[in-house]
């Protein structure tokens, strides 16, 4: 679905963001984007949906150049920033305003998700709080059905329930056909949600592999010394270290957090 | 190719639709207080002129006065998404094509206004003419009409053959050029295009002083009357109407390419 070929990108009088990267996504998963402040997550995910343009190499998306913002594209991606703008109208009058620009928009869905958000269809849009109108972004982007959802920390605004009733939502409503990237910093808040992980470090994926290939590969495990035989990565943790270990027996689930460390101190995974 | 990409006239009327929903309380507001100003505006300005010195010059003064001010403000008010970064994002992720966001908001922020502003204005000059006249008898000449300021400008001779073109150019220059400052500039769109053409004019009579000071051009009488092509005032008047339409085709071109290659 998204194909990234030798990509260069610059923000003006600023050194080289991108130098190079390349990446391929397929749809049907749902992928975390993970990096540290500054590593171009942001920037990338603007790349993928033509709010930025690219210096030079391809991108593509569903087959369409994102830069261009031809309308079926437009049609197929969504975008769910970290920080948004809402008119001063009710959920009601904002769905009846931009759902039809949307072919595939599912009122029903939206109606559905807005009560598991325990919304009300007829609140102000300006008048709910960030994290209510966070929802209610997501919600919308999941009933345009769109073929790539791109989220900019979804999570973050978000209170405890709220972070699993989107996960919950999120991973029943996934269709075959879909793509969804997910940028954060809060790793907690999508595991056992996201099902590849792409690292970006300066610029450059330093890391891509999908969650069962990191489970055949390495174990995640707890223990009371840090020197475990063949351990490739270690934290302390309270009562003792959080390691990764090649894997020799039960699969673990995946601590993304420890992975993501691992790889950005430049430890190789597998 | 499928043109239905490049322009479709039922997201033409999306686009109307969404701006209808999401501005209806502001096009409501606005108007209210609109007519509310004009009123008294009209109302003072008959006070001033002790009601019997009122005619239809005087509407139509305050017309011009009116329609360009309200005009430069509302045009500079054009792609309003442009102002912060979150409602620009919005706008271009929203899926109507360039074309359609392009001609959308030159249609309500050009066509519209130079279609609607007179009828509003000749509406609402005429109801207060006539409110007015009810309560002050003075005020006897109190009915505006657009036809009869036509034919005193038309028998004044200012808008035969190329002078009419000019001067719908000339209206046309003013809010096309705020219109192309708002997609050009995110903020403080009017000021920056204030400046902008300011310093373009300044620069240009810069150069038109030294050009005159340095060659002594007012000692200059050519032969046969004749400064590049125009030898007349007939061809230097086409000239300027040709060159005021080429201004203005530029500037909605560099307004199109603003909001086509616009990045967040």
């Amino acid at each position: 679905m998204i194909q990234i070929k030798d990509l260069h990108f610059a923000y003006p009088r600023q050194q080289a963001l991108f130098d190079g990267l390349s990446v391929n996504l397929e749809a049907g998963s749902i992928t975390g984007l993970l990096g540290k402040n500054g590593a171009g997550k942001t920037s990338l995910l603007k790349l993928m949906a033509g709010l930025l343009h690219p210096t030079s190499g391809s991108l593509s998306v569903h087959g369409h150049i994102p830069q261009n913002r031809d309308v079926p594209m437009l049609c197929d991606v969504f975008l769910v920033p970290e920080e948004f703008y809402f008119p001063p109208v009710s959920i009601n009058d904002y769905c009846k305003a931009y759902a039809p620009f949307y072919p595939g928009f599912d009122q029903e869905l939206m109606d559905k998700i807005i009560v598991e958000f325990e919304m009300k269809a007829v609140s102000n849009l300006q008048r709910l709080s960030h994290g209510q109108k966070k929802k209610f972004l997501i919600s919308f982007a999941l009933a345009t059905k769109c073929k790539l959802l791109v989220l900019d920390e979804p999570t973050n605004g978000l209170d405890i329930p709220s972070k699993a009733l989107f996960r919950k939502i999120l991973a029943g409503l996934l269709e075959e056909d879909q793509l969804v990237i997910i940028s954060t910093h809060q790793v907690k808040d999508v595991e056992n949600l996201i099902d590849k992980i792409i690292v970006l470090d300066n610029g450059r994926v330093i890391f891509q592999q999908t969650i069962a290939e990191i489970s055949q590969k390495v174990s995640f495990i707890s223990e009371t010394s840090a020197n475990a035989e063949g351990a490739i990565y270690s934290e302390a943790v309270p009562g003792g270290y959080r390691l990764i270990v090649p894997q020799s027996g039960d699969e673990t689930a995946v601590d993304i957090e420890l992975l993501f460390n691992a790889v950005t101190n430049g430890k190789k995974i597998g | 190719m499928q043109t239905n990409h490049l322009f479709s006239f039922q997201r033409m009327l999306l686009l109307g639709k969404q701006s209808f929903i999401i501005n209806k309380k502001l096009i409501g507001i606005s108007l209210t207080g609109c007519t509310g100003i004009l009123f008294l505006l009209l109302l003072f300005a008959q006070y001033k002129s002790h009601f019997i010195h009122w005619g239809n010059n005087s509407y139509m003064i305050v017309f011009t006065l009116l329609f360009f001010s309200t005009g430069i403000i509302y045009a500079s008010f054009s792609f309003p998404a442009f102002r912060f970064k979150e409602k620009t994002m919005v706008y271009l992720m929203l899926p109507a094509s360039s074309l359609e966001k392009f001609l959308y908001e030159l249609i309500v922020r050009i066509v519209i206004f130079l279609l609607l502003m007179p009828v509003y204005f000749w509406l609402v000059a005429n109801l207060e003419g006539i409110i007015v006249h009810s309560f002050v008898p003075e005020l006897t000449n109190y009915k505006f009409s657009f036809g009869e300021a036509y034919s005193n400008m038309a028998n004044q001779g200012r808008l035969k053959g190329w002078g009419e073109l000019i001067f719908a150019q000339g209206i046309l220059f003013v809010l096309i050029a705020s219109f192309t400052g708002a997609s050009h500039f995110s903020k403080s769109p009017l000021l920056k295009t204030m400046f902008t053409f300011s310093l373009i004019l300044a620069g240009y009579s810069l150069f038109s002083y030294l050009l005159i000071k340095g060659f002594n051009l007012r000692e200059y009488h050519p032969v046969h009357d004749r400064i590049l092509f125009m030898d007349s005032e007939n061809s230097a008047k086409a000239s300027s109407a040709i060159l005021s339409t080429l201004i203005n085709l530029c500037l909605l071109t560099i307004a199109w390419f603003c909001l086509k290659e616009k990045e967040v």
